[in-house]
């Protein structure tokens, strides 16, 4: 039994759309419907999903286009029924699947919000005193005495944000919407969510947008091929959610390069393990192995620099390859390869680029750029971007060196 | 409130719903012409339009007389007493069949009732034809045709499982729209021969004795006689009239079964 303060849940829900491509599909979907018999062709979008959420502690819910999130948060509004499983609402359900969908392009702001808001479950009197506050929150001054279809995009999400925040509900499930309206208007609405958390509210949210999700979410939940993936902790998950996916692109094979041109450049890299095997995620203090291979049209050896960047383009460390007497492999004429080993790996977990640039055999002239993604994992618990080598010991206590006196 | 997958639709009742309903209702009465400059006067001029071209090709060209029954009524007075109930009827029905279709926005997403789209545009219908048939039938007395205004109360009565009728058909086929498209054409069809298989632009009277079991049984037959009765003679309720009430309470109980079980598909399709 779920306890007092799970305001969600979810157990077993399984959602099957009906194909109907043919009209004979049709009449035996009809007939299916009609009777409560189940042999209707269909595909699943939502397998067995397990879900609960709890007062307070909202959720965000990630996944590629197509993995089923939309329809787990329509079948947790109340929109989509579920084919098979029970889902338990413990409150309010305030549900922004599109803003200002229930808008008539015909009719004045106004008039839209007595009927959007008739829709979300507001009563006569509740409209009344509250029209005020909606009004003043979507701050489209006098617009709203003009017909929605003479209102920019922006204005009738301004609109329909407003209509929300009015209902003041248990769970607000959002899907996406925080990529419209203007910077100031975003500003507005998370502000808005923010206080509305702070004042135990939770919030159920569907986004691509790491930022928001780590930003407003404590927990998130990984929705895959219409299954839970993964469920936890935010942070945890959308690192897995990003791994997972620089891993399908690393499965790719790198992009390459004609070599030709009167300069040199960088026909193609990758990053591979300690075993030659190519990998896009790397353990903290493992072995990475920067592959390259480059082309310069006179025939002599290339200089190669890279250098390693935090995803948000911090830069961490940089050397090149014209020191010592290292000499590139040539793989063919004009054509020569690069190997770079770091080990062991002293970049603490996150995600990171690698910047692998050509330049002329004098190591004076940057010509070209390739941009590789990885990611470190691993536990820790660590700050910063490098583990740097350290031992602990006992202090002790005074200033002057040992055996100074 | 715990929503398992038998209780999705919540139920429409309390005061919350009945707003939501009132709110579609005025939505639907004032969009239908919104836009143009008179509004709603054309919602009134278009079946005295209809009123108008009935009454000159039938009374005065196929020269269709006013039964022995009804001293002093005029033709056009004749045909107004069914009409207007027959443009409730179809154009609610219409509108109601359509109605899923035409807010498949809103179902797609946000949770209410779906039922209430179908009772608003039936709703619809009976305010604006509603004022328009009192309007039509003020003007005929004040014409001289022998109307008795104070059975207005027992036309109400009679109309409203009339509407219940319309609102059960109407239900059905929007849910079965949804599913097959082909539905819409069929209505336009078998609405049109009814119009002129049913006593309205003629009376029951003149149809041949093999066909008037046949018109008899129409119940939208039956609700034009009686409505001329209650209106020209000042009839009042028959036996017949509860049973015609509760075959169309029938009615609209199957078709609303049929709508419930489609309605929480509806997302599906749409």
């Amino acid at each position: 039994m779920s306890d007092a303060r799970t305001l969600v849940s979810l157990r077993g829900v399984t959602k099957d759309y009906p194909k109907v491509a043919t009209g004979g599909d049709r009449l035996r979907t009809l007939t299916a419907l009609l009777f409560r018999r189940h042999d209707m062709p269909h595909f699943r979008a939502l397998d067995s999903v397990d879900l609960e959420v709890r007062r307070g502690e909202s959720l965000g819910i990630i996944g590629e286009n197509g993995a089923g999130k939309s329809t787990l948060l329509k079948a947790i509004a109340g929109v989509v029924r579920p084919s098979s499983g029970t889902i338990e609402v413990n409150g309010r359900v305030g549900a922004l699947l599109e803003l200002g969908s229930g808008f008539h392009p015909d009719y004045t702001g106004r008039e839209n919000i007595h009927l959007s808001s008739a829709l979300m479950g507001l009563s006569r009197r509740d409209v009344r005193e509250r029209i005020g506050s909606i009004i003043e929150f979507a701050d489209i001054g006098e617009h709203i005495d003009e017909p929605i279809k003479h209102y920019s995009s922006g204005m009738v999400v301004r609109l329909g944000f407003a209509v929300a925040t009015a209902l003041e509900p248990d769970v607000l499930i959002t899907d996406e919407v925080l990529a419209v309206g203007d910077e100031s208007f975003q500003k507005k609405c998370i502000a808005w969510l923010e206080r509305y958390r702070a004042n135990g509210g939770t919030l159920l949210l569907c986004s691509h947008s790491m930022f928001h999700v780590q930003t407003l979410c404590a927990h998130a939940a990984w929705i895959h091929h219409g299954r839970v993936r993964m469920l936890g902790n935010t942070f945890d998950v959308t690192q897995a959610y990003l791994t997972w996916h620089e891993e399908r692109n690393a499965s790719q094979a790198p992009a390459q390069r004609a070599p030709e041109g009167p300069y040199p450049r960088v026909m193609k890299a990758w990053t591979e393990d300690g075993a030659g095997e190519p990998a896009a995620t790397f353990a903290q203090g493992g072995t990475l192995v920067l592959q390259a291979q480059a082309y310069e049209p006179d025939d002599r050896a290339p200089v190669l620099l890279f250098g390693i960047v935090r995803a948000d383009g911090t830069s961490i460390y940089g050397s090149h390859s014209n020191e010592g007497d290292f000499q590139p492999a040539r793989s063919a004429p004009r054509q020569f390869a690069f190997e770079v080993r770091f080990e062991p790996l002293s970049l603490l977990p996150g995600k990171y680029r690698l910047r692998v640039h050509a330049l002329d055999a004098e190591g004076l002239r940057l010509f070209d750029t390739l941009d590789i993604e990885f990611v470190v994992r691993g536990e820790t618990r660590d700050y910063g971007l490098v583990a740097l080598p350290h031992q602990w010991r006992p202090g002790r206590a005074v200033r002057e060196a040992v055996g100074a006196s | 409130m715990a929503s398992g997958p038998a209780s999705i639709d919540p139920p429409a009742r309390g005061p919350r719903w009945g707003w939501l309903l009132f709110s579609f209702t005025r939505r639907e009465v004032l969009g239908r012409y919104a836009g143009s400059v008179s509004g709603l006067a054309w919602t009134l001029l278009h079946p005295l339009a209809q009123l108008a071209i009935y009454a000159f090709v039938f009374s005065h060209i196929f020269r269709i007389g006013v039964p022995e029954g009804y001293p002093r009524v005029s033709y056009l007075a004749f045909v107004a007493a069914a009409l207007w109930p027959w443009i409730m009827f179809s154009e609610g029905l219409q509108r109601a069949m359509a109605s899923i279709g035409a807010n498949a926005g809103l179902i797609r997403k946000v949770a209410f009732p779906h039922r209430l789209l179908v009772y608003a545009a039936v709703l619809a219908c009976c305010a604006i034809h509603g004022v328009g048939f009192i309007a039509v039938l003020a003007v005929l007395t004040a014409l001289g045709d022998p109307i008795h205004l104070l059975r207005l109360p027992l036309v109400i009565v009679l109309l409203v499982p009339y509407m219940l009728l319309a609102t059960g058909i109407g239900a059905a086929l929007a849910g079965l729209q949804i599913l097959l498209r082909d539905v819409e054409h069929g209505l336009q069809v078998v609405l049109s021969v009814l119009f002129y298989a049913s006593p309205i632009l003629y009376p029951a009277s003149l149809v041949p004795q093999s066909l008037r079991a046949w018109v008899e049984m129409n119940p939208l037959g039956w609700f034009s006689e009686r409505l001329r009765e209650v209106l020209f003679l000042g009839s009042p309720l028959v036996p017949g009239d509860a049973i015609a009430a509760l075959g169309c309470v029938a009615v609209f109980a199957g078709g609303l079964w049929v709508f419930q079980r489609l309605s929480p598909h509806f997302e599906d399709f749409l």
